[in-house]
């Protein structure tokens, strides 16, 4: 079985826009429809990186228009994080964005990574920590990792972790023959 | 009946402008028919003053009244720093200019020739200028580029730029251009950005949906509601959107920037206080002369 990581595609948003300004609702609007077209002429593809050369700067506009409402429109189904991104103004800028619209995005630094825009609740915290260390997750994994924890508890904030935005999922048969899902990091 | 305006003679910024708007009278008021602005000698404009002076101007010519520009040293004085930022250039034909009009433009002259002034630019959502705000932020670089802050500085400023302009294509629904200026004064330590339109204010276009998107708002004053808009973002198109002014603001406060906003009859100025803007450390006055649109002016603070 393929792991869903091994395949993640690098995009640079600069490539959908007209210029390496992004600014304001209406150019928002079409470089949104340019990815989007991107992302329905990869179907089979579920985690895309979003590169951020070449792009000298975004208005909290346009990043609301562009990949974080493309996060939010595929939430659960497909992932979209940011990569080669360090610029402190547009970090704070894509965060607001991301923060309006309630839809967190992870910014990878070579392996290091960080959430922006909303943040896991206190509870399912250490449950993100431990899907974000390791490509694919199951529930069983971290009920076995954390003492005390039972694998309907894990079940359940890996799936509020999924329903949220900060993880994909795709389902699987348990070795007891019945469903089980499988989570995965974006990125 | 005419309205007569006497601006003083000395600097005069927003606040300056509103004083002598004051005295002199209500403009658009009913039954004024010709209006007199003069300047006189030693009657210096400054940036904000100027393109809220000049969206007030065009407004009156739009509504057929006659107006009449006075100088009092002709080109020597203040008209001469008019004309280098452009503002002859966006002046209504109808107005009519003493002694006469420059018979050049000395925007389009010496543009982009001196470090610290900035052209007046048209913000016009059928003539989007794409590249307006880059072009209004390279004042920024060029006249503040040693700062060690130069970067942030310059990113804040394109972001505010970027924002309103963009607030002023979507919502302003006006025939009457915009206008976009910035200004670093070395003297006084300050960078002024400012941008003016003619619409119809931010609380005419947020009010009418607020009843169904956020009815607890509805009944903010107008003072609490701008302060609302600005530390949590407001949008009359729902609660995923409205954080332009938000965001602007945000910038803003890193740099301690006082935030000046005109609105029809009404002017909020907020100092920043702690981290953010707040409605108790705001002043705003009332019923002052009308004034049509938004007319948001941010003042950032340059430490040497």
């Amino acid at each position: 079985m393929k792991l869903l990581n091994e395949t993640s595609m690098v995009i640079g948003l600069r490539e959908f826009m007209d210029n390496d300004q992004g600014w304001g609702r209406t150019q928002g609007r079409e470089v949104y429809q340019r990815l989007l077209g991107f992302v329905e002429a990869n179907p089979g593809q579920i985690v895309f990186k979003i590169s951020m050369k070449g792009v000298k700067r975004v208005d909290i506009s346009f990043a609301s228009e562009t990949l974080v409402e493309l996060a939010k429109r595929y939430r659960g189904l497909k992932g979209f994080c940011i990569v080669d991104m360090s610029d402190a103004d547009m970090i704070e800028n894509w965060a607001a964005a991301a923060e309006r619209k309630g839809q967190p995005l992870f910014l990878w630094n070579g392996e290091e990574c960080r959430v922006i825009g909303v943040e896991p609740s206190q509870g399912n915290r250490e449950a993100l920590q431990f899907a974000m260390t390791r490509p694919n997750v199951r529930a069983a994994e971290f009920a076995e990792a954390v003492p005390g924890m039972s694998i309907a508890n894990a079940s359940t904030k890996f799936k509020q972790l999924w329903e949220r935005g900060f993880l994909l999922r795709r389902e699987s048969v348990a070795d007891t023959g019945g469903v089980e899902f499988v989570y995965q990091r974006i990125g | 009946m005419h309205c007569k305006i006497d601006l003083p003679a000395q600097w005069v910024d927003a606040s300056g402008l509103e004083r002598a708007l004051q005295r002199g009278g209500d403009p658009h008021g009913l039954g004024v028919y010709d209006v007199w602005i003069r300047f006189p000698a030693g009657c210096k404009m400054m940036t904000d003053a100027t393109i809220r002076l000049l969206s007030l101007t065009n407004q009156l010519a739009f509504t057929t009244r006659r107006v009449r520009l006075d100088f009092d040293e002709g080109k020597a004085g203040t008209m001469g720093y008019l004309n280098r930022i452009g503002f002859f250039d966006h002046l209504a034909p109808e107005v009519e200019v003493t002694p006469c009009r420059p018979s050049y433009s000395g925007a389009a002259l010496f543009r982009g020739g001196n470090a610290g002034v900035v052209e007046i630019a048209r913000i016009n959502k059928d003539h989007r200028d794409r590249g307006l705000p880059e072009r209004l932020t390279e004042a920024v670089s060029r006249s503040c580029g040693t700062r060690a802050d130069a970067a942030e500085l310059e990113g804040a400023a394109w972001m505010i730029f970027a924002e309103l302009i963009d607030n002023v294509f979507s919502h302003s629904e006006t025939p009457l251009d915009g206008y976009a200026a910035l200004q670093v004064y070395k003297n006084g330590n300050r960078l002024m950005v400012a941008v003016s339109d003619s619409g119809l204010g931010i609380m005419e276009t947020l009010r009418p949906t607020l009843q169904t998107e956020s009815p607890k708002l509805a009944s903010l004053s107008d003072v609490d509601l701008l302060v609302e808009v600005f530390r949590h973002g407001l949008s009359r198109h729902g609660i995923d959107r409205g954080c332009g002014l938000k965001g602007s603001a945000a910038k803003a406060i890193k740099f301690k920037a006082d935030l000046d906003v005109r609105l029809p009859t009404q002017r909020v100025f907020l100092s920043p206080a702690r981290d953010s803007y707040q409605a108790n450390t705001a002043y705003c006055y009332d019923r002052l002369p009308l004034l049509w649109g938004t007319h948001i002016g941010f003042i950032f603070a340059l430490e040497a």
